[in-house]
């Protein structure tokens, strides 16, 4: 099943009598972003073997969302993928708006845009950040781009009151119009976002040593990363460029021009790179929104005041910010869903780690597990 | 504007059948995709035929939803997409009562593995053929199904070692 | 020359003198030791855009104080299933070696602890056995990650004293003697790094390894296996193995900086006395430390059979041809001048060879797609 060599996953016989060692990373180890566990098997410093282990952080999101309101539950599903809350409830309000069959107005649709799209790029810059630190530099990547997130973040301070989990979205539009300096503030962070993307390319990926660690590491074929269920940049980092803002474009992408970063080969450094040109996009998306963005209601008019769905079920999926980020939804009348699902992209890219460590070092296990963007949040729902 | 539904393909029911003249099942909509429900007898057929014909091809597993429909049983619902061709559907299937045994996809879709162990220890689907049948997030000795409806939402921390019974009965 | 106020023996008695002046050099180390966490930490805040410390004491001078006072207050832990001696002095055998290389160094003309004719070999044998306790310690721990560490340690320094050795054997040759001083006095007028830059530039690389600093903190590997061989220690063993490694940092940039950057000799020889030599010798120190520093705030860390092969592959060989080189030089008595020039490209080609390799960086450009639903390329 590993991707690697048949002659590299077999351990090599020796004459000399030895054993295999099991070492547990996990689950509080500086490179498992989080609560996530695994246990290797090594032979020496090559990986025989790999369990990974999840649910750490499971706090029952469906169950929870089972036995709430609709607008309830909206703050547990920020807390999914805590890197990029906005993403998470724009999913969650778009499928619940769509099961309802609310319309919105299209200043929320544009303003829901910007956040979702801010958001996907505070979450590029914690794994650039996180993934320079696993490749070993000291921090500094870490430092680059926590600058930029905390200029992310206190815009979103300004609008929504709230840093990591805003709590922003409401079902039918959002909760205030944005405030009246946005724009000006919003076109400096996107400049200096764009600064930060600079000094992240010419710190890492002009760097000899981060080119030689990550090139030609764990290359995944399409069929392979379709086969696994990897979406997002893991999928496109193969050369798929299969994106479901384009594909099953939802909210107002259709009417935005932006383009599809790919990789070549699949492989880490690939994934890295995808990543930081999806950066770029994002910001663009920003601008036109800005341009483009009508004046009007924020929020939808005559929403009831509880809301009741009759018999209905949905698969909504949308492009968060690891990939695809889709919510089930089941009505059968009542305030509450009958079911509520969500599938997350972490923990389907997850689902492929042994495949892609098994046969690596001890060292590339860790930056593999890195290039894997998980959020634990996502993964244990 | 947000809520056009883009994704609704009605003709892709059509399209199956048409395929796949030979295996029975109910087509239907939801609010995004068309929604296919098959007897579990035939469900491995419908799936292997869905991701090998030229003209389905779906051979994106995206999900799989696990639900507790009370007297009706287990449910389990598979999301699919289609990369050469861009469409998608969705395929239920009601699991047998009361052995609750439906066929495992991971020898179709290796996706299907960590999905489909999540489904088993969420509401006690069984899935037959699973390579690796352990609970994934919750204990690993934890017997009970949480997402089942007559699951209580509190106090289940303290039931450990209890296993849940079959669907529909109180623990 | 001004007159050396110790050039004598202390009190005419040469084991008393040898005390004292080993207590004196054990002092500062000490002291260093805790300014050098102090910049360390100050350098790579300000590569991180950051502030470092600057609560305790003014600007945070401080704070090294304030670490060693809690590392010394701090609870001694010992892992159950760890082997209690060789955990035990696992850090002092780190920690002695690096202090006994001090005995050589030449701070000043005569201000050293002693002045050996064998310096250089003398440096080499002891910093040799800086590797047992660290392989001890990664072993008596009862801990994988420390073993692996361990493990990781030796083999990296065993395989990178070789190239070191070497390195500083081609400029003992153009010296022609291994005494320390001896070598420091004949750059009076051009520092060996002029002559010998390829050796320059080996062993600098070869002691950012012996350090385990990045891009070679391997064994220390932080995001790997969360700090290697000292991962079970706490307390005042903790903190013996910071001390061996800032210590071995400066004995190391003391040592480096004497042999090619001219020591307390360049520029001014001997005649500006032994003030001027002290801070001469600090300052070129200095600039060692600092590049480690901006090195380490840098460049990502490499991979064990990276780091292998880095060695094995291209280092040992470089090191041995430079050593053919200089023998060939020194045989025939070829001009000085030559020999310099022939080593600057040697040290061109190789750093050149890096940055090309360094060059193949894929642009941004040709990542961009355009969405089709049935593109999916065959591999």
């Amino acid at each position: 099943m590993s991707i690697w060599p048949e002659e590299r996953v077999a351990a090599a016989d020796s004459d000399l009598d030895t054993v295999d060692m099991t070492v547990n990373v996990g689950p509080q180890h500086p490179a498992t972003h989080g609560v996530f566990r695994m246990v290797l098997t090594v032979d020496g410093e090559l990986v025989v073997g790999c369990e990974p282990y999840i649910g750490y952080l499971h706090r029952g999101l469906e169950k929870l969302s089972e036995n709430a309101d609709y607008r309830q539950a909206m703050g547990w599903w920020d807390r999914t993928d805590y890197l990029a809350g906005m993403c998470c409830e724009g999913a969650y309000t778009m499928a619940v708006e769509r099961l309802a069959g609310i319309e919105v107005p299209e200043r929320a649709d544009y303003i829901r845009v910007i956040m979702m799209e801010l958001s996907r790029i505070n979450s590029h810059f914690m794994f650039l950040g996180a993934f320079g630190a696993d490749v070993g530099s000291f921090g500094t990547s870490f430092v680059y781009a926590w600058r930029e997130r905390e200029r992310i973040y206190d815009l979103f301070e300004e609008v929504a009151g709230d840093r990591m989990f805003p709590t922003y979205f409401r079902i039918g539009g959002v909760t205030m119009d944005l405030p009246d300096n946005f724009e000006s503030r919003c076109r400096w962070v996107l400049g200096s976002i764009k600064q930060g993307l600079e000094d992240m390319d010419g710190l890492l990926t002009g760097n000899e040593v981060f080119v030689e660690r990550c090139r030609g590491l764990t290359p995944v074929t399409p069929e392979q990363a379709i086969a696994w269920g990897f979406t997002g940049p893991m999928l496109r980092a193969t050369g798929v460029p299969w994106d479901i803002r384009k594909a099953e474009p939802y909210s107002v992408y259709p009417q935005i021009d932006f383009e599809i970063p790919v990789g070549v080969q699949g492989d880490v450094f690939d994934r890295f790179h995808v990543r930081l040109a999806e950066c770029y996009q994002s910001v663009r998306i920003i601008e036109q929104c800005l341009e483009q963005m009508p004046e009007g209601r924020v929020l939808a008019p005559k929403l009831p005041k509880t809301l009741r769905i009759n018999d209905g079920e949905l698969y909504m999926p949308t492009e968060g910010t690891k990939g695809e980020y889709g919510v089930y939804l089941m009505a059968q009348g009542g305030t509450n869903p009958y079911r509520a699902k969500l599938r997350s992209p972490s923990f389907c890219n997850l689902s492929a780690l042994t495949e892609l460590v098994v046969g690596s070092y001890v060292a590339d296990a860790i930056i593999i597990l890195g290039s894997l963007d998980i959020v634990l949040g996502e993964v244990d729902k | 504007m947000s809520s056009e539904p883009v994704i609704g393909e009605p003709e892709i029911a059509a399209l199956v059948r048409e395929r796949l003249p030979d295996i029975p099942f109910e087509a239907s909509e939801t609010k995004t995709y068309a929604d296919l429900r098959v007897a579990p007898e035939h469900f491995l057929a419908l799936v292997t035929g869905l991701r090998d014909d030229a003209e389905l091809s779906f051979d994106l597993l995206r999900n799989i939803v696990a639900l507790d429909m009370e007297e009706a049983g287990l449910e389990a619902k598979y999301q699919l997409y289609s990369f050469p061709h861009g469409h998608a559907l969705q395929i239920t299937v009601p699991a047998p009562i009361p052995s609750c045994e439906l066929p495992s996809l991971t020898g179709l879709y290796p996706a299907a593995n960590w999905h489909e162990r999540e489904a088993a220890e969420m509401v006690g689907l069984v899935f037959t053929g699973h390579p690796d049948p352990r609970n994934l997030l919750l204990e690993e000795d934890l017997r009970i199904h949480p997402l089942r409806k007559a699951h209580p939402l509190q106090k289940a921390e303290i039931l450990q070692g209890i296993e849940d019974g079959p669907p529909g009965v109180e623990v | 020359m001004s007159e050396f106020p110790f050039a004598d023996p202390f009190f005419g008695l040469s084991w008393l003198d040898a005390i004292i002046r080993i207590v004196i050099v054990v002092l500062v180390m000490t002291l260093v030791v805790v300014y050098l966490t102090y910049g360390e930490r100050k350098v790579v805040a300000r590569f991180q855009m950051r502030l470092g410390p600057t609560r305790t004491g003014p600007i945070g001078l401080l704070q090294g104080f304030a670490d060693a006072i809690k590392l010394l207050i701090k609870e001694d832990v010992r892992p159950r299933n760890a082997d209690r001696w060789v955990f035990e002095f696992a850090p002092y055998l780190t920690f002695i070696p690096v202090f006994l290389v001090l005995v050589a160094l030449p701070f000043a003309q005569d201000w050293g602890v002693r002045n050996l004719a064998l310096g250089m070999f003398f440096v080499f044998a002891v910093l040799g056995l800086n590797i047992v306790g660290v392989l001890m310690a990664g072993l008596g721990s009862g801990n994988k990650y420390a073993l692996l560490g361990g493990v990781r340690a030796a083999a990296q320094m065993i395989s990178y004293e070789i190239p070191l050795v070497v390195a500083l054997l081609a400029v003992a040759m153009v010296a022609g003697t291994l005494d320390l001083n001896a070598i420091v006095g004949m750059q009076d007028s051009r520092p060996f790094i002029l002559i010998q830059p390829l050796a320059f530039v080996i062993f600098f690389t070869a002691m950012l390894s012996e350090l385990h600093r990045a891009p070679f903190d391997i064994p220390v590997a932080e995001s790997e296996i969360v700090g290697g061989y000292f991962v079970e220690y706490s307390g005042i063993r903790w903190s013996m193995f910071q001390l061996a490694e800032y210590a071995s940092l400066w004995a190391f940039s003391i040592f480096g900086s004497a042999i090619f950057l001219g020591g307390w000799a360049f520029p001014f020889g001997e005649d500006w006395g032994w003030g001027w030599q002290l801070v001469l010798t600090l300052i070129k120190s200095l600039i060692m430390i600092m590049l480690i520093f901006w090195v380490r705030a840098t460049l990502p860390r490499l991979r064990m059979d990276q780091l292998m092969s880095f060695c094995w592959k291209a280092l040992i060989e470089v090191s041995f041809a430079l050593l053919l080189v200089n023998g060939l030089f020194l045989y025939y008595d070829w001009p000085e001048p030559i020999l310099a020039a022939v080593n600057w490209v040697g040290a061109i080609l190789f750093l050149g060879g890096i940055y090309l390799r360094a060059a193949r960086k894929p642009s941004t450009k040709n990542l961009v797609g355009s969405y089709k639903h049935a593109e999916v390329p065959n591999p």
